[in-house]
């Protein structure tokens, strides 16, 4: 048992701010993220071409990720035991792979291949006709952008059951994590 | 004027009992509340951050505000309707807590600040504007939302 951890639980007022600390900057970072997702589903926000869109939010998504995941991660450390067995919380984390592991697939493939897309439309058409700029969305890029929403969607609702231990499936009491 | 008696009131209305009573509708209402919150502050941070000249400043103002608008306001009616029972079914707890009334101190003057001044900024020619007056109602809504949220968070955990 590390002091320090039991110093950040114990200590008068830490906890309630810092979980404070955590849901607003998780709000601002997924609320930034959603918008995002928005524009790559094509259902909202169309007014701004995806690639600014990106680009522009990127470091202040990554900036409230930071101090999101700091303020999270102090959360954890302050009082392990209260998330271990806790289905909500494992639940929550392995969403948050999922949500990486789309992102950093959308970008890898989908990404690259409609920007390349988008430069043989314009050569092509010498036209500013793409779905850049206009609500026509490739097909894959809708699929990442939807699945980012709902994905993200799902880590706010299962943060928030973290707090709800005992409603989840007899299957996960009987594993007898507590 | 002492609220107190409405706030009794409220606790024993049919919605209150009803989330009193089954266990899956407070945490449903919360879980909802929450995503709600999340799209709220997105459509708010895009525009604010955009008066502040961060983030989404290739497009005009305007233009980023009126794509916001119908997320800012949907988010606003899904947290009141996910709102409303939530304070029916804990209305003593919430008129004891000072952090429910900083929470809806905070949330009409946020209300009548970005239907008022934030809507005309944000609408509005940014050229007429000047340097300064965006700015201004950038980080006054940016702080007047935040501390909302800060206040109901706090409900929960300090009373």
């Amino acid at each position: 048992m590390l002091s320090s951890s039991v110093a950040l639980r114990e200590a008068f007022n830490v906890y309630p701010w810092l979980l404070t600390a955590h849901v607003v900057t998780t709000t601002i970072f997924a609320g930034l993220i959603i918008m995002m997702d928005l524009r790559l589903a094509g259902i909202g926000n169309l007014s701004t071409p995806f690639v600014q869109t990106q680009k522009r939010l990127f470091p202040w998504q990554m900036a409230t990720m930071g101090l999101s995941t700091l303020t999270g991660g102090l959360l954890f450390y302050g009082d392990p035991m209260r998330f271990y067995p806790n289905f909500y919380f494992w639940l929550k984390m392995l969403l948050m792979v999922l949500a990486g592991v789309n992102a950093f697939v959308f970008h890898m493939t989908v990404y690259e291949r409609a920007l390349a897309r988008i430069e043989a439309k314009i050569t092509e058409a010498r036209s500013w006709v793409s779905w850049n700029f206009s609500g026509l969305v490739p097909f894959e890029a809708r699929v990442a952008g939807l699945l980012s929403l709902v994905l993200w969607a799902s880590i706010i609702i299962t943060g928030r059951m973290i707090a709800y231990s005992a409603l989840v499936p007899q299957w996960w009491l009987d594993l007898g994590l507590s | 004027m002492d609220l107190l008696p409405f706030f009794q009131w409220l606790t024993g209305i049919p919605l209150s009992q009803y989330f009193l009573s089954h266990t899956w509708a407070a945490p449903i209402a919360q879980v909802i509340h929450l995503v709600a919150v999340a799209v709220f502050i997105g459509a708010l941070a895009i525009v604010d951050m955009r008066m502040l000249g961060r983030g989404l400043t290739s497009r005009p103002l305007s233009d980023i505000a009126r794509d916001a608008q119908p997320w800012l306001i949907g988010g606003f009616l899904v947290l009141f309707i996910t709102g409303f029972p939530q304070l029916t079914s804990t209305a003593l707890k919430q008129y004891y807590s000072p952090f429910f009334w900083w929470k809806m101190e905070a949330l009409v003057i946020g209300l009548i600040f970005t239907f008022t001044v934030r809507r005309r900024v944000a609408m509005t020619d940014e050229a007429l504007l000047g340097p300064v007056l965006p700015k201004v109602v950038g980080i006054l809504s940016l702080a007047i939302w935040t501390s909302v949220t800060i206040g109901a968070r706090l409900i929960g955990l300090m009373g």
